[in-house]
């Protein structure tokens, strides 16, 4: 039998809502990565850490988990800031295989954590003031989905103007460009680096916030965001927030519609398929410059 | 030009490896002058230049800015004592339009943006490029321009000294003029000094003070441009001993 058009259209934009806020996950490590050379494969491992933490706070606060981002932004940043002196700032600049042992570390040992304490079991948060649908006529709006992924636009947004308009903007991305004449212009390149990684993992928080006013936490779902953040990245071409936006939900939409058509079992495996084929075409990505 | 020490350096010496790159060089820098630093490939002029501007890290020796100790200093704490520089090979913010990469230097001495994207383009402007090029991303103009566009960056963190590390390479004649000009230019006019590494003798001779001749990381002598050209020792650096 084949799937109704309303089907569709609800899942296409399901996809949409959903890789705006892909495009919140994907842009702190775009920016680690863009700025620092350091691939943090325990990217996605922080959003993981990030659901939990909003899964039991927003529960014993008895509150909606958008709200927890209050206190997961701040949190993450400083979380960030020290992973980044104890842990980043030794293999600055050592050979790529000691950066990725070094992060893909750090991201097994946050997954056995969550395993530890909380079993393989997903767990959601029950209370939200925005878990209502909105009927439309051809399609219904998930207003949980709706909110994170405006949410999500006005923070990559948002990101993009600190990046291009702000003097914090302007020596965060001299700094990518050429660390050694940044630092020539008098930009403390180490705290450049510092407020980057603890950016980025702040922004991870916040994701997660958002996350669980309609998602589910677990502690596998650290590996399947990273490496659909990665893919996302790699889609977009490691060029600015539009192609961000664009591969993410580009993402998004194969995804929601692999659920919807296929089957949920291969909602990750499908994004990568369509990227592996998109690479033998475009090796520099969908929107990045050959 | 007042006879102010701006920078001395005392003892200087780097090595890589069994390589010395920098044997016990002592020199000194005046307020306000233009000096020359030539010598064969391998002198060690480089090499000076980025032990004082903090690249790297010297093995022995001081390096006094304005009588402050800055031996072995982290390079943006240089930079806000006073110190630029630019580099042989360009190398420009490539997806920064021009404006931009030069507001960023600017920003050293102002945190307000507006500020300094008006002070970028009074520099641009002053170093001769036309406002029409502002919006041009870095990986989109001529060499020449390139060349230009550094010299604005670095000028741009108002620098009490300036290095420049072979600014005229790869350029056409009528282009290395150019350059002279600005560079007296921004001497005179801005009254920053400057330390000019250079291959070109015809630039370099023409608009420094004085020069001083590196050979084998050592200081080999120095002195007014014309006595440093008939000196023998500087002959012979470059051509090797005379045949017999």
């Amino acid at each position: 039998m084949l799937p109704s058009s309303n089907l569709i259209l609800q899942s296409v934009l399901d996809g949409v809502f959903l890789g705006f806020l892909y495009s919140l996950m994907a842009l702190g490590l775009s920016l680690v990565f863009g700025v620092m050379g350091i691939i943090n494969f325990a990217h996605g491992d922080f959003i993981m850490l990030g659901s939990y933490l909003v899964w039991i706070l927003a529960n014993s606060l008895r509150s909606d988990p958008s709200l927890m981002s209050v206190i997961t932004v701040p949190l993450f940043f400083t979380i960030g800031a020290a992973i980044y002196v104890a842990i980043i700032r030794p293999v600055l600049g050592k050979e790529p295989l000691i950066q990725i042992a070094v992060t893909v570390g750090v991201g097994y040992v946050l997954q056995n954590l969550a395993l530890m304490m909380f079993r393989a079991e997903p767990r959601a948060v029950q209370i939200s003031y925005l878990n209502f649908y909105v009927n439309l006529g051809l399609v219904s709006v998930h207003t949980a989905k709706l909110t994170s992924a405006l949410l999500s636009l006005f923070i990559v947004l948002g990101v993009h103007y600190l990046l291009t308009k702000t003097w914090v903007g302007l020596a965060i991305r001299a700094t990518a460009y050429d660390k050694e004449i940044a630092s020539l212009m008098g930009i403390n390149v180490g705290k450049i680096f510092l407020l980057v990684f603890g950016l980025g993992i702040s922004l991870t928080g916040l994701a997660a916030s958002l996350w669980m006013t309609f998602g589910q936490a677990d502690p596998y779902i650290g590996s399947s965001f990273g490496l659909l953040t990665w893919v996302i990245i790699a889609l977009g071409g490691l060029g600015g927030v539009s192609g961000l936006l664009a591969s993410s939900i580009i993402v998004g939409v194969i995804q929601s519609l692999t659920m919807t058509l296929v089957s949920p079992s291969v909602s990750l495996a499908i994004p990568y398929i369509v990227f592996i084929i998109v690479l033998w075409f475009r090796p520099q990505g969908l929107f990045g410059k050959g | 030009m007042s006879d102010a020490v701006l920078l001395e350096v005392v003892n200087l010496s780097k090595r890589f490896g069994g390589i010395t790159a920098l044997n016990n060089v002592s020199m000194r820098i005046t307020k306000g002058e233009i000096l020359g630093i030539i010598g064969p490939n391998g002198a060690g002029k480089t090499t000076l230049v980025n032990c004082v501007t903090g690249i790297y890290k010297p093995d022995g020796g001081k390096v006094l800015f304005l009588g402050e100790d800055i031996t072995g200093r982290q390079p943006h704490f240089i930079a806000l004592k006073g110190i630029a520089r630019t580099w042989q090979k360009i190398r420009p913010f490539y997806n920064m339009t021009v404006i931009e990469a030069v507001t960023a230097g600017a920003l050293l001495r102002t945190k307000d943006v507006l500020k300094a994207r008006e002070e970028a383009a009074e520099i641009l402007e002053f170093v001769g490029i036309p406002r029409s090029k502002f919006e041009v991303l870095g990986k989109n103009i001529a060499l020449i321009e390139h060349k230009l566009v550094d010299l604005a960056r670095a000028i741009a963190t108002k620098p009490k000294l300036l290095f420049l590390d072979e600014v005229v390479a790869g350029l056409r004649p009528h282009e290395v003029d150019v350059i002279a000009d600005v560079v007296k230019k921004v001497n005179r006019e801005m009254g920053i000094t400057l330390g000019v590494i250079e291959h070109v003798m015809r630039f370099v001779m023409n608009i420094s003070d004085r020069i001083v001749v590196l050979h084998e990381g050592r200081l080999l002598t120095q002195g007014k441009p014309a006595e440093v050209a008939r000196d023998p020792l500087v002959v012979e650096a470059y051509l090797g001993t005379k045949p017999v």
